[in-house]
């Protein structure tokens, strides 16, 4: 068994505090200096069903998450009917002592809860569960209370200290088993320095939201739809100390249009939602288009309407958002594969909204959305707001009012209601170079024409695909947004077993370059696409620009990420062929 | 309808004494309404009001759906959004959140406002966030071409109902009230003096505002003409009991007001109902947020939580 490496499975019912304990192991690991990939897993219930977590901890970089693990936290029974066949050779299995369940091929370690909470909180069970897990390493007393000190550092000492007494009681617990009967992981773990230098934990959510921040959005309207509403929730935990209005609208659609108003007004503004909000969102969409108001659009896919599959991923929706329109306008959409993608990429997405003057959608799926990652702490140092042809409220008077004036690159200067001299009026309807309404079908023509014409503004290089692994690789793995994880980690053990495979990975699918993205994909020897969904939308939409045709496809639409074996075992299939 | 009103008189209250005048609210768009359609008078009733309160043209921005009425932003030399069918209320709000020094009046048809565009009504009335809204109600669907709306009186004949309507229409006075609004009110687009001065109070109300405009559409509903309007047309000001402070008052009379007896006038006004939105806002919100720099924000520390 090699140093450093460990995946971990925690099941139990909705409200048993299953994601708790997966997440101080992923921040225990953090501070140990590893890679941590953290996933969640449930039913949308607020108690009962079943809820999974899964913790992958490893010294190497790691992107996804694993199918088979060395340590099962089975806070019920039916955890252990359902997860036990995904454990590893070896792997110990932890429950409660109240369970009948008994193995010769695992170790069993019963704990009993009730009498190591010894009058203790019933909350601080969690804690135990997560010392167990812990002593299972035998590890050193300092990473726990380091771990435990940062997952808490917004609570009282009081609370830390009561913490770490029962981490302590499950950790003796656990290691003093681990002693006596021989087993267990000791000394797998050990403290290292992560080769990232400084690390962040977090989730894409997390990452778009401190971007958003760092972009300085003023004005957040959304209603709360799952993978989504962490946004809501994360804006308004800071809106006091960035100045930001953070609002919960009655519904999806005076949430875009809140944002549109907002924008229209001179701040930079966004929304969150899921496919549902998404398809109430449409008309504004194009409102915003029309009007040349940048409008920033997080859209956390899920499958189906407001029911569907509602806390599981999906990539079902991206023909949808790319089609979003009435009649036809200039909109981006992208598709960040990893947390720094949904850093860099939110962030970029304020200054081509501004730049570009026109709604720029981010599109994420539960996957992305709600798992942790680490990733290299962000350099934040190189960003800057590019707010485009803007013209602030206190820079000079204007001596026209042409806000959509005809120019060279199809970009008219902006400027805000408050502004002297620049009267006029931001509207729906086709207009004029002044924003007057003009149905006229010359004019109409033009403003086709530079409303279309602004998408020159975007930076080529944004608008080709990124490639990672060999240049020369005899088959390329093609995908787009959350699958970038568990195609780089795919290709990385494929190659260390000396198959040549790379992987060309789309962030930008509205637009992208036709030309540079068909002859990038002329140039591979062979190509397979990977996509979360049943249709292969990406694949529809490069062989609609392109007319490449991806043949070889994995699509998965099972509601669950792609696992890291499945992707393997699937290439190394079609390499043998 | 499009009465000349003097403005010596107007009274001007407005900073830096700037002086406008009505040519400087004029847009010089010619009209694509009806001759004779009532919302001629009420560009003019807000144009006085403006002028009234001396507000600077450049400070107020004008926010509509779509609809005859909505076209409303380019008839006034002010700054506009025309948004899109039934969205001009949360468009509205999203604006004035962003700039509050900005007087924001939003103006619409009764099919925007009562039909597609309900849901926003009664949650920006309950938040009582510091807007006008002008209702051009002329109890049809107009740009459409004469179909039901949700005011248009049971039995009426009408497109979509050729064998008249049987729904009981919204009462929009009761509405408002049950709904929260702090300043509410009914005025008649033939009444150009009494529209100047409600929307001039509405506009100066601290809070939502919300008049109710019996509007006259000479092409889809002209059975409904000014004589009609005048025979029916009392004014509640006039009732011994007057007590627009009182909730209950107008609540009662609003219900009393049906398409037989029209009241004009305020329903209910006051300004310490309660706080206004922005007022409540936790943020700091001293400089209004388009005012203030986004450039290198500092977000370090959110990022030392990360680690
Ligand atoms: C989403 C949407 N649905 C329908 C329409 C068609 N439409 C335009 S105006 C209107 C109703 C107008 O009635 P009202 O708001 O009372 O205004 P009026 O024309 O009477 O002033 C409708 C249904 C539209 N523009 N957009
Ligand atoms: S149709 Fe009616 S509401 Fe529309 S412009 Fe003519 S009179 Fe006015």
């Amino acid at each position: 068994m090699s140093l450093n490496k460990i995946s971990i499975k925690i099941g139990g019912p909705a409200g048993s505090g299953v994601f708790t304990i997966g997440l101080l192991l992923s921040k225990y690991f953090q501070r140990a200096g590893l890679n941590v990939v953290y996933t969640t897993d449930y039913p949308s219930l607020i108690r009962g069903g079943h809820n999974t977590c899964c913790v992958r901890a490893e010294n190497e970089e790691i992107n996804a998450e694993v199918l088979n693990h060395d340590v099962l936290v089975a806070l019920d029974d039916l955890t252990i009917t359902e997860d036990l066949k995904q454990l590893n050779k070896g792997a110990v299995l932890i429950c409660d002592t109240k369970s009948t369940f008994e193995s010769a091929d695992y170790q069993v370690l019963k704990v009993d809860f009730d009498k190591l909470l010894d009058g203790m909180d019933k909350r601080y069970f969690n804690t135990i569960a997560f010392g167990c897990v812990i002593g299972l390493m035998g590890e050193d007393g300092d990473m726990l209370r380091d771990a435990l000190a940062t997952h808490f550092r917004k609570k009282s000492q009081e609370v830390v200290e009561e913490n770490l007494k029962a981490a302590q009681v499950g950790y003796d617990f656990a290691k003093e088993f681990c002693v006596q009967n021989n087993t267990g992981f000791l000394g797998r773990i050990t403290k290292t320095q992560n080769s990232l230098g400084n690390t962040v934990f977090m989730s894409g959510n997390d990452a778009a939201c401190v971007a958003a921040v760092k972009a300085g959005v003023k004005f957040v309207g959304e209603y709360p739809m799952t993978p989504s509403t962490s946004f809501l929730h994360y804006m308004a935990a800071h809106e006091l100390d960035y100045n930001i209005t953070t609002k919960q609208t009655e519904d999806e659609i005076a949430a875009i249009n809140t944002a549109i108003g907002a924008s229209v007004a001179g701040v930079r503004a966004m929304t969150a939602t899921s496919g549902g909000g998404f398809a109430l969102m449409n008309e504004a969409i194009g409102f915003a288009a029309i009007a040349e108001a940048p409008v920033v659009v997080f859209e956390c896919m899920r499958g189906g309407p407001s029911t569907g599959i509602p806390t599981y991923t999906d990539q079902g929706d991206l023909k949808f958002v790319i089609n979003s329109s009435q009649g036809e306008f200039p909109m981006v959409v992208l598709a960040p594969g990893d947390i720094e993608e949904c850093f860099e990429e939110s962030f970029n997405a304020f200054n081509l909204a501004d730049i570009l003057q026109t709604p720029v959608i981010v599109l994420l799926d539960k996957h992305l959305a709600a798992s942790h990652f680490t990733a290299k702490r962000f350099d934040t140092s190189k960003l800057k707001v590019d707010r485009g042809k803007y013209i602030n409220l206190s820079d000079e008077v204007l001596a026209n009012n042409k806000r959509h004036e005809f120019t060279e690159d199809g970009i008219s200067t902006r400027f805000n209601p408050g502004q002297p001299g620049g009267i006029y009026t931001s509207s729906s309807y086709e207009h004029d170079e002044t924003g007057y309404t003009c149905e006229d079908s010359e004019n109409h023509v033009k403003m086709m024409e530079k409303r279309f014409k602004k998408y020159d503004a975007i930076p080529k290089e944004l608008l080709r695909p990124k490639m990672y692994g060999p240049e020369d690789a005899d088959l390329t793995i093609v995908g787009w947004g959350s699958t970038k994880g568990v195609a780089l980690d795919a290709i990385k053990y494929l190659n260390s077993d000396g198959l040549k495979v790379n992987y060309m990975h789309f962030v930008y699918i509205n637009p992208f370059d036709n030309e540079e993205v068909k002859s990038m994909l002329d140039s591979c020897k062979d190509t397979i696409i990977l996509e979360a969904n049943y249709t292969g939308q990406l694949r529809d939409i490069i062989r609609e620009k392109t007319g490449f045709y991806i043949e070889k496809t994995y699509f998965k639409y099972d509601a669950r990420p792609f696992y890291f074996q499945e992707v393997y075992t699937k290439i190394k299939e079609v390499l043998k062929k | 309808m499009n009465e000349e009103i003097k403005i010596e008189d107007v009274n001007f209250v407005g900073g830096d004494n700037l002086k406008f005048s009505l040519l400087d609210l004029d847009s010089k768009h010619e009209s694509q309404w009806c001759p004779g359609c009532g919302n001629y008078g009420i560009v003019m009733a807000v144009k006085n009001a403006i002028l009234k309160l001396g507000i600077n043209p450049k400070d107020v921005l004008i926010v509509s759906g779509i609809g005859c009425a909505s076209k409303f932003p380019h008839y006034l030399k002010t700054y506009g959004i025309e948004t899109i069918h039934g969205r001009a209320l949360p468009v509205a709000t999203g604006a004035k959140l962003a700039n509050k020094d900005l007087h924001v009046i939003v103006v619409g048809g009764d099919g925007d406002g009562y039909g597609i565009g309900m849901g926003h009504l009664m949650h920006t009335m309950r938040r009582n966030i510091n807007i006008t809204y002008l209702i051009n109600n002329n109890e049809i669907y107009a740009l459409t071409k004469g179909q039901t709306s949700p005011t248009t009186p049971k039995g009426k004949k009408t497109a979509s109902t050729p064998n008249g309507s049987i729904e009981t229409p919204v009462n929009p006075m009761a509405l408002a009230i049950g709904g929260g609004a702090t300043f509410i009110a009914k005025s008649f687009s033939g009444d150009i003096n009494h529209m100047s001065d409600t929307i001039a109070r509405a506009i100066a109300h601290k809070g939502f505002s919300i008049i109710d405009i019996a509007q006259i559409c000479v092409s889809f509903n002209p059975s409904m003409n000014f004589k009609w309007y005048k025979d029916r047309i009392y004014n509640i000001d006039d009732l011994p009991d007057y007590n627009n402070k009182n909730k209950s008052w107008g609540m009662i009379h609003a219900l009393e007001s049906q398409d037989d007896k029209i009241g004009i006038g305020i329903y209910y006004h006051n300004d310490d109902d309660r706080e206004t939105y922005i007022d409540d806002l936790p943020e700091d919100e001293k400089l209004s947020l388009v005012r203030q720099d986004i450039n290198d924000i500092d977000i370090e520390n959110i990022l030392d939580n990360y680690e």
